[in-house]
């Protein structure tokens, strides 16, 4: 009786054992499974996207709209070194955008949102492809949704003439809002009107910004 | 005096014959005027329910007729979100879809004391489709689609109104079908039957959304410190599939302290959109849907 009861007991000790490293693998194993979302989009960033800066960036004053008070934006000029194809100084001035606003307040955009691609059309359509995190951290409301993509639209009208109008995607599929009150099924526009034999990129960005975009229906 | 008798006995038999005679007849007389009274009234009672439309028709011959006074229009209230869509959240746990759906069932109280018609989009925490959403207004002849939403941000107390915009589309890209007798050929040929896409049927009604919006906005400016005084074109997804003047009223902010704060607002809101779609109704001439 007694030995069957050590037996027993030891029996015991070792499951006790057995099931806290097993309970430290598992902890281990959930935060590796908590990882792959964002290791997943830094990874796709990281073969789609290639290095943001050039050979041929040029140090240029851009104007970055950042926001400028409740519901108004307002451009800052900045220096920044940008190239001259659209589709790679569209990704500088998103860059931009995202990661360096003067104060927190005058953040536009969530912390954190990735540009996981941008390209450009024949016909001067730029195509947006952000991660998630700019349609699940963006605050709700029509308000902050207009905000954040007037910003990124006036940003890029005014700083790459060459674009007429702007598709955003989210993680590479169109998404019907971008919180639940902005459309973004349609285009916005940037520089509507087409260049009068301007050239595919200026260094130098426009004087007046452009005016509030707005989506297109199909 | 036996023939005096007689006849005056005859006579009296016929009197009384003829009073016979004429009790039925007298009967059947008031009858028939009683229902031929009844008749007139009747037909002066439709008459006047139709508004006579062919004594206007006579009227027209003599003088140009008179302006037609805009109907009043079906207020379709449109409490955004709903279901699993909870909408904006605050930190001090208020939903949007719950707080504008209280504050559309105030509205609608309001209004219709005011004499509005008014129709909410849902009446529960239910999620209709975008879709659904716009064909509540479409169903109407005559509807006025006002969108309730609670902001994330800006200013708590204020409010903004916001109407439909759409961007300006590319011109098609030039090729040799271009030319002039491209160009002359195709203007010379009728265009199609004009169908109105639902997912622009927001489009021919955008100025007129505008205008309400604007309306709307100086009432808001007035009603709540510190709002806009103009409104502003904004892609708001449901309004782009609605065929009339829509608006869409956002309400900062989910970040106050309690729900009473928001919910409060909904007795002065009531009242600028009632003057608003008065004054609308007023300047604005309206054309229902063919």
């Amino acid at each position: 009786m007694t030995r069957t009861f050590m037996v027993a007991l030891v029996i015991l000790a070792a499951a006790v054992v057995i099931g806290l490293i097993s309970l430290r693998g598992l902890r281990r194993h959930m935060q590796r499974m908590a990882v792959p979302q964002f290791a997943e989009e830094q990874a796709r960033r990281e073969v789609l996207a290639p290095p943001i800066s050039t050979a041929s960036d040029v140090p240029t004053k851009a104007e970055i709209f950042w926001a400028a008070g409740p519901d108004t934006l307002a451009p800052v000029e900045m220096e920044l070194p940008l190239s001259a194809d659209p589709a790679v100084r569209s990704k500088q001035l998103i860059e931009a955008l995202v990661s360096r606003p003067p104060t927190i307040g005058q953040r536009t955009l969530p912390p954190g949102v990735v540009l996981l691609g941008f390209y450009v059309l024949s016909d001067g359509t730029a195509i947006a492809d952000f991660s998630d995190t700019l349609a699940s951290n963006m605050p709700s409301g029509i308000l902050s949704e207009s905000l954040a993509v007037n910003s990124i639209a006036r940003t890029l009208a005014s700083n790459v003439p060459s674009l007429r109008r702007l598709k955003i995607l989210i993680h590479g599929q169109e998404a019907e809002t971008l919180a639940g009150h902005v459309d973004l099924t349609g285009f916005f526009d940037l520089n509507p009107a087409p260049p009068a034999s301007a050239p595919a990129a200026v260094a130098t960005p426009p004087e007046i910004p452009a005016p509030h975009p707005v989506p297109a229906a199909h | 005096m036996s023939w005096a008798r007689e006849r005056a006995a005859v006579a009296g038999e016929n009197k009384s014959a003829l009073l016979d005679i004429g009790r039925g007849r007298g009967s059947g007389i008031l009858a028939a005027v009683r229902h031929y009274l009844w008749l007139m009234i009747f037909l002066a009672a439709a008459a006047g329910l139709a508004d006579q439309p062919a004594f206007a028709g006579q009227a027209s011959a003599q003088q140009p007729p008179p302006a037609a006074a805009p109907p009043s229009p079906m207020i379709v209230l449109d409490p955004a979100h709903g279901g699993i869509d909870t909408g904006a959240r605050g930190e001090n746990g208020i939903v949007e879809k719950d707080i504008v759906l209280a504050i559309a069932r105030t509205l609608r109280a309001e209004l219709e004391r005011q004499g509005f018609r008014v129709v909410l989009t849902r009446e529960a925490d239910t999620d209709p489709s975008y879709d659904d959403r716009a064909a509540a207004a479409n169903a109407y002849r005559y509807a006025i689609l006002i969108s309730l939403h609670i902001a994330s941000t800006g200013k708590p107390g204020t409010v903004r109104a916001y109407y439909e915009q759409f961007s300006t589309p590319l011109p098609p890209p030039a090729s040799p079908a271009a030319s002039p007798a491209a160009a002359q050929a195709r203007s010379a040929t009728p265009p199609p039957a004009s169908l109105l896409p639902w997912h622009e049927a927001q489009q021919p009604s955008v100025a007129a959304s505008r205008h309400l919006a604007e309306i709307l906005q100086l009432e808001l400016a007035r009603s709540f410190a510190g709002s806009p005084a103009q409104p502003t074109g904004a892609a708001v997804r449901e309004l782009r599939s609605v065929a009339g003047p829509a608006v869409a009223v956002e309400i900062s902010s989910v970040s106050v302290s309690n729900a009473e704060m928001l919910t409060g607002m909904a007795a002065p809101l009531a009242l600028a959109i009632g003057r608003s779609v008065d004054a609308y109704r007023a300047g604005s001439v309206a054309v229902p849907k063919s």
